[in-house]
Parts: structure tokens; C-alpha cells; sequence
């Protein structure tokens, strides 16, 4: 048992000795791991930057000077700006800001008209010659009362979740007339809510003389309508923003 | 183990001492025993020692090598491959121009299947007529005979990947697709003749390649990226109105300049038609020649400012109400005409205006040959230009004395011949206060501009300042005048000498020129732009001088690189001409 004891002595400093060793080697490994480790994301980030390299020179070319030339001469139409469109400082900018003179009529602030009680002529189909039936919310009605009457009912839904930034999404855009089909979206919703609040029973009143009056302008109009309630076809925003291009062209 | 073994002998030992004979021998054993077996104790004992020093010190070596020895990135293998074997050239706002590219080439291996047997697994017909589809551009001719040969050899230096997909896709081994470190230019034929190309051997040709070919392959420079004076802009708007004109034209070619007129910076220069750098192997032809710093032509009436502004000078015109007689001037059996005429007599700001070769014949002539001829030098029109372009052109310069005739032609600027950049560094150093400056290609700190030579008095300056500006305002340079940048300038319609000096003979072959500078209030740039060889059509109402082609070209261009330049135009400043006006009297003339 001694000598098991003794000999288990100097075995432990053999232990100890492979023990030192296998932790140098672990030490070792470790370090070389480590080490590939680094060289694995150097290879990764010399390929990104490479890659970086083709790309921004695929841009540079696709993009070079001569065919931004042909992009402009064909697409865009951009001029360089005249004198006319410079400032030269603060004072320039200010001198635009005139005082409002006697007289002058009232800052137009609000450029929404109020259309929601507006009743647009019901969509006829070509083939038929008669009303489409449009099934759930948004029936188009035919130029009457109660035809009035139901967009008003509808929107009191609305009132509820636009509130208070439907007032100042309205106060602060201009409602154009071919422009901004799509952006208008939220702006539509607006109106329903204005329609819910203050309107009600004036609205149903006057429906049919609006509509009579909408008639002039409800080709657009109620193509407008028809996106901001979300239900018709992407085609009337589309064919409007075409004929802008042109207009611009 | 050998303090085990002799602990153990001891009891034997005890047992032992009845026994006296045996007692003295069996001591000594067990003495020499436990002797041996300590030494061989300290022996194994001093081998783990060893071995722990050992593993400890291969431990403190790796850790030491490790922190040491090891490569960082930037200046290892690794680093190395993101270092271009040739450098990056940019434009002034570093816009890369050229850089190296690994792009695909084809190339012919007809080892790919093997030694013994067909290179190609279809005929060489149908292989080549496969690769005429995919690539228009080359003659199947040439590819029909470098697929038969056998021999190993490119069949196209660059291909672009989706071309490579298609050739693979044909199915062919032996159309190999090596990727190779190449010469690209984002920018297309933009400034060509300023940055040149490079050849299939790798070294650059033409241009700043050239010029910087040792730079540009240094190793230890080769990472940064030189930057020209050029900018891409300006240089794309110059070239696209340039062209456009041509077209028009039909004019044979076309040169622009843009030069900074305080440090002599070339913004821009032209030359058409150009070529594509990117293919190089296309390049040797006549449309390299740099019309911009390599053909000399006479530019004609835009030396008039230059004999103004050098009698001016010299004190020979000090009153410019003074009135020269316009009839024709016989001098030597030879007639100076007009191309109108214009009165009896014109004082020297309407001899500008009207581009008049009788009134400036007669300033030279009474300015002198040597005088004329110091200030020609001084604007270093005696040798080739100023800049770091390998194509330089030597101008045609009149040696020895000038007499009288040619003091007179060189007044307006026939008999003289120089290149479209002395124009433009000439033209520098009559609007910037008088100092003469080489041409550059390298960005130049404006605070470390080259010192220059002084030409022109500054109020010599001025006074061609206000003269330039009166041209665009009612005379022949109104076409130029872009509103709001205030630009000055002069025409110029040289009749084409006719080869070997036989005179000008074709008087529908010219050089329209247009020099100008803006803003005249302080000019910052010089613009120069020359049509060789206009032809009058419908666009320009029939009409080949200059004020119907170049002096548009440059009315168009200043307004497209003004704003990118720093210059904001501004229709309420301009430079005041009030005391000339009242010497003009309306009317146009060429």
C-alpha cells in the first residue's frame, strides 16, 4: 500500500506533467482556432469589400455620365436652374413674405373641399346601361336622399379612430385635383369624420343639391373617392399619375 | 522507486546480523543499492523538471510568436489582395475614372479535352457562328481561324458575366473564362484622352495613364488612388454639348476646355470624336489624336484680345475712342479684309465687337513685331504647351523677326498655329489679373497655386475684361451669354490653310472657336470650345461662323457646370462696361 502510495507520488507528477502538456496543447488550439477564426473573417471582409467594389463600379457605370445624359433626355428633362432660382441670403427670402394688404382676400388654409356628403353618380356599367350593384358598405347611390344619407352613417365609425390627427392631417394638405391619389388616402378618411361630426341632418338636406353641383367634377372626384375608400382598382390613380408625367414632360 | 526499494531492504537487513560472515558485504550492497537508486531518483526527478521547463517554455514561445511574428491585416498576404495592382484614378471629388477590375476573359483551350483528338466537341463553324451571336461586335472570320488553329489564345479580352453564362452554356470545354486584373473605366469614352488606356502588356498608353504609369504601379503607392483636376460633370456636360453640336454640324471634330483661371486646374477637356478606353484593343486609330492639346490649328479672331490687351500694355492704345480706318489694307501685295464691312473707321472696343482684321491688323502694326511677338512668348506660344499629357503639339511659330505682314496676321491670329489649351492659358491670364500659369491635370491646393509669370498689368486685365464682356453683350459672342453668369468672351472663324501652305483655298473649311471666361466680375474659368470643319445647316440659319456654333456650345455648357463649379448665377451683378458703351454704336458683324 506504501509503495502504491509512493509510486501514486510520482505518477501524480507525471499526471501533472501531462496534464501541464494537454492544457499547453489545449492553449494551443485554442490560439490556432483563434487565429483561422481571424483569417476566416479577414477572407469574409477582403470578399465583401471586393464585392463592395463590384457592385459600386457596376453602379459608377450603370450610372455614368453619359447615360444619366440619356435618362434625362428621355425621362426626366431636368434643366440646370436660372439666376432666377437662387437666394442670395436670409433677407432675399424674407422680402418674398409680404404683409397681408386690406382687402386681400382670406389665406386659403384649407384646400379640402368637404365632399364627403357629396352624392356621386352610381357607376353604370357599359355593358348594361344600369348601376353596378356594389355589394357591402360603399353602394353607390343613385343621386338621392338616402343615397346622401349613407356615407354619412358609415363614417361615424371613423370619427372614433381618426380624431384629433385626421383634423391636422386636413388642415395641413392641399387637396389637388389630379395630384396625390394615393396619399390622399388618410386625408378622405378625414373628411368622413368632418361629415359624422357636423353635418348629419344639414348634410341629407343638401345632398342633392351637392350632388347636382358635384356633377361637373365627379368623373375625378369620385374616381378619388373610390381609392380612398380602399375598394376600387389601383387603375384611376395610375392613369392620373401617367397624364401628370406628361404634363410635366 | 529506488527509495521504495531500499526501505524495503531494511528489515531484511535486521534479520541478517546473526549471520557476522555475510554482514560487512550485505551493508555495502544495500549502501551502493540505495546510492544507485537515489541518483536515479534525482535523475527521473530532473527529467519532469525538464519537461515542465520544456512545455512551459514552447508555451511562452508560441504566446511570444503569436504576439509578435503574426501579420496584421493591412500588411499581410491578406491585406495584399485588396491592394490594386494598378492604381485608382479618380476625378477632383473622387469619382473613380479608372480602376483595376477583375473581369472574365474568354480564352481558347484546346488541351481542355485532352491532347489526342477535336478541341471542341462541335465544329469550329457552328462554335463560331455561336459566339458571333453572342458577341455582334467581332469577325467570324478571325474567331473561325483562331478556333482551327489549335493553338491556345484569347478570343476576347473582357466578357461580362451574363456573356460568360451564355458561352458556357454552349457546352464547350475548351472555352475557358479566366479571370483577370484589367483596366476598367466606369466612365466609358468620358475624358479618354485624358486618361489614355492601357495595353494588353499592362502599361499605360496615352494620357495620364502614361504620364503616371510608374506611379500608378508602384507598390508602395499603388493603394492610394490619384486624383485629377477633372471633374466628371463638367467633363460629361462639355463632351454631351460638344458632341451635339458636332452632330449638328456635321463638323469633322470638336474640342473643349475648362480651365481654372487662378491655379490653371483643367476642369475639363475635351476631344471628338473620342474613343473607349475599355477597349483598348480598338483604340489605335485617328480618333486618340488629342485635337484639345495635340493639334495646332490657327484660331483667328480669338487672338484679337490678345494684340488689344498687349497694346494696351505697352501704352500703344491709350485711348480706345481713338478711330482706325476700315477699308481694305493692302500691305505687301496682300489685302486685309473684313467679312463685313463696317463703316469708314471703327474705334477699338467696336473692332472687337465686330471682329474687325483691318483695325486689329493696324494695332499690331503700330504695337510692333517685337512687342507682339514678347507677349506671344511670354504666353508660352513659342513651345508646346504647359501640361502633364504625354500628346503635345508644337505650335507653327513664325521664327526669327516678324516683319510687318506677319506682325499684322499674328495680330489676328493667322500665321500663327497653336493648340486649343495655349488659347485657353492665354485667355487665363488675360482675365485673372495678368498671370500667365502652366496647365494642370493634378488638383491644386488653391492656397499653394503656381506663382506664374506676369503678362498683363491687372488694370490691363480689367480693361479686356470689360472689352470680353461688351463681345457677348453686342457683339458677335452673343449666343454665349448665358444669363446671370456673366460671361465674356471672343469668336473666332479661321479659314482651314490648305496642306503644304498652298493659302486658304476652301473658304468652307474653318475652325470656329469660342473663348470665354465667367464670370467677368471675377473670373474663376475659362471655357473654350472649337468645331473643326462646321458646316452651315438649318440649326445654325445657314450660317458656319462662330457665333452660330462654338459660341452656343459654350451659352449652353456654362449653365449646366456653373452651380456644380461654385459659380451662382446672378442676374443682378455684372462687370461694368458703362464707360464703353458710350464708344459702341449698335450693330453685328462676325
Amino acid at each position: 500500500m506504501i509503495v502504491t502510495a509512493r509510486r501514486l507520488r510520482s505518477m501524480g507528477w507525471v499526471a501533472m506533467l501531462v496534464v501541464c502538456a494537454a492544457l499547453v496543447m489545449v492553449l494551443a488550439f485554442r490560439v490556432n482556432a483563434l487565429r483561422s477564426q481571424v483569417h476566416q473573417s479577414q477572407a469574409r471582409i477582403i470578399a465583401l469589400k471586393q464585392e463592395t467594389m463590384y457592385l459600386e463600379t457596376e453602379f459608377e457605370t450603370r450610372a455614368n455620365q453619359q447615360q444619366l445624359k440619356a435618362w434625362n433626355d428621355v425621362e426626366f428633362g431636368y434643366a440646370a436652374p436660372t439666376a432666377a432660382q437662387y437666394l442670395d441670403n436670409e433677407r432675399q427670402l424674407a422680402s418674398y413674405a409680404k404683409p397681408i394688404e386690406p382687402g386681400a382676400p382670406a389665406p386659403i388654409r384649407v384646400a379640402s373641399a368637404d365632399d364627403s356628403a357629396v352624392v356621386y353618380p352610381a357607376m353604370v356599367s357599359p355593358m348594361t346601361g344600369k348601376p353596378v350593384a356594389d355589394d357591402g358598405d360603399h353602394a353607390a347611390p343613385a343621386g338621392n336622399d338616402d343615397g346622401a344619407a349613407k356615407p354619412v352613417a358609415k363614417t361615424t365609425l371613423a370619427v372614433a379612430t381618426s380624431g384629433l390627427a385626421g383634423l391636422g392631417d386636413r388642415l395641413s394638405t392641399v387637396h389637388h385635383a389630379g395630384h396625390d391619389k394615393t396619399a390622399t388616402h388618410t386625408q378622405a378618411k378625414a373628411k368622413a369624420v368632418k361629415t359624422a361630426k357636423g353635418k348629419d341632418a344639414k348634410a341629407a338636406k343638401s345632398g342633392a343639391r351637392l350632388a347636382s353641383a358635384a356633377d361637373s367634377h365627379a368623373h375625378g372626384a369620385a374616381a378619388h373617392h373610390r381609392t380612398a375608400s380602399g375598394k376600387s382598382s389601383a387603375a384611376p390613380p395610375i392613369r392620373l399619375a401617367l397624364k401628370d408625367a406628361k404634363a410635366v414632360k | 522507486m529506488s527509495a521504495n526499494t531500499a526501505r524495503t531492504a531494511l528489515p531484511n537487513a535486521t534479520t541478517a546480523h546473526a549471520i557476522s560472515g555475510a554482514t560487512a558485504t550485505g551493508r555495502l550492497h544495500y549502501a551502493n543499492l540505495r546510492a544507485r537508486s537515489l541518483l536515479t531518483a534525482k535523475m527521473r526527478l530532473l527529467w519532469v523538471v525538464v519537461g515542465f521547463v520544456f512545455f512551459t517554455l514552447t508555451a511562452f514561445v508560441r504566446i511570444g510568436q503569436l504576439g509578435m511574428v503574426a501579420q496584421s491585416p493591412d500588411h499581410g498576404a491578406a491585406g495584399d489582395v485588396l491592394v490594386p495592382p494598378r492604381a485608382e484614378i479618380t476625378d477632383r471629388n473622387g469619382v473613380p475614372l479608372a480602376r483595376a477590375f477583375p473581369s472574365y476573359s474568354l480564352w481558347f483551350n484546346p488541351k481542355a479535352l485532352g491532347a489526342k483528338g477535336q478541341p471542341l466537341v462541335k465544329t469550329p463553324e457552328e462554335v463560331a457562328r455561336a459566339l458571333m451571336q453572342i458577341f455582334p461586335g467581332e469577325d467570324y472570320a478571325d474567331l473561325l481561324d483562331k478556333l482551327k488553329t489549335g493553338k491556345p489564345t484569347y478570343l476576347r479580352r473582357r466578357v461580362l458575366p451574363e456573356e460568360a453564362n451564355k458561352v458556357f452554356a454552349l457546352g464547350e470545354p475548351a472555352l475557358e473564362f479566366p479571370r483577370e486584373t484589367q483596366r476598367f473605366y466606369p466612365q466609358g469614352s468620358l475624358a479618354a484622352h485624358v486618361l489614355g488606356y492601357v495595353d494588353a502588356d499592362g502599361h499605360g498608353k496615352l494620357g495620364m495613364e502614361e504620364y503616371l504609369d510608374g506611379r500608378l504601379t508602384d507598390p508602395a503607392h499603388r493603394a492610394e488612388p490619384v486624383a485629377l483636376s477633372i471633374d466628371a460633370r463638367a467633363q460629361g456636360a462639355m463632351e454631351d454639348e460638344l458632341s451635339h453640336e458636332m452632330l449638328e454640324t456635321h463638323a469633322k471634330g470638336a474640342a473643349g476646355i475648362v480651365l481654372d483661371v487662378d491655379t490653371g486646374e483643367v476642369i475639363a477637356l475635351a476631344s471628338l470624336p473620342s474613343f473607349d478606353p475599355n477597349r483598348s484593343d480598338l483604340a489605335d486609330n485617328d480618333h486618340v489624336k488629342n485635337r484639345a492639346t495635340n493639334e495646332v490649328y490657327e484660331l483667328g479672331s480669338t487672338f484679337k484680345p490678345f494684340t488689344v490687351a498687349s497694346a494696351i500694355d505697352a501704352g500703344v492704345v491709350t485711348d480706345l475712342a481713338v478711330r482706325y480706318p476700315a477699308t481694305p489694307l493692302k500691305i505687301d501685295g496682300f489685302t486685309i479684309h473684313d467679312s463685313h464691312n463696317f463703316g469708314a473707321s471703327l474705334n477699338v472696343p467696336e473692332a472687337l465687337i465686330h471682329s474687325s482684321n483691318i483695325v486689329t491688323a493696324q494695332v499690331a502694326d503700330k504695337l510692333g513685331g517685337q512687342k507682339l511677338r514678347d507677349t506671344m512668348i511670354a504666353l508660352g506660344m513659342n513651345q508646346r504647351a504647359r501640361i502633364e499629357l504625354p500628346a503635345k503639339g508644337f505650335p507653327i511659330w513664325p521664327k526669327g523677326e516678324w516683319p510687318r505682314l506677319r506682325t499684322m496676321t499674328v495680330g489676328f491670329g493667322h500665321g500663327i498655329a497653336v493648340t486649343p489649351l495655349h488659347l485657353a492659358q492665354g485667355y487665363a491670364a488675360l482675365v485673372n489679373g495678368g498671370i500667365w500659369r502652366p496647365a494642370t491635370l493634378f488638383k491644386v491646393d488653391p492656397a499653394h497655386a503656381p506663382a506664374g509669370n506676369r503678362v498683363f498689368q491687372a488694370s490691363t486685365s480689367a480693361r479686356i475684361r470689360q472689352l470680353l464682356r461688351l463681345i457677348v453683350v453686342d457683339g458677335t459672342g452673343k449666343s454665349a451669354g448665358a444669363p446671370g453668369y456673366r460671361v465674356g468672351g471672343k469668336t473666332g472663324s479661321a479659314e482651314k490653310a490648305g496642306s503644304n501652305g498652298s493659302g486658304y483655298k476652301n473658304k468652307h473649311s474653318l475652325i470656329s472657336t469660342f473663348a470665354a471666361a465667367f464670370p467677368m466680375d471675377r473670373p474663376r474659368f475659362v471655357v473654350i470650345a472649337m468645331l473643326d470643319e462646321p458646316q452651315a445647316t438649318q440649326s445654325t440659319s445657314g450660317q458656319r461662323t462662330a457665333a452660330w456654333n462654338a459660341a452656343p456650345v459654350v451659352g449652353r455648357v456654362i449653365p449646366r457646370i456653373g452651380p456644380l463649379l461654385g459659380v451662382v448665377p446672378d442676374g443682378r451683378r455684372d462687370v461694368d462696361v458703362s464707360d464703353l458703351t458710350p464708344l459702341v454704336a449698335n450693330g453685328d458683324g462676325e
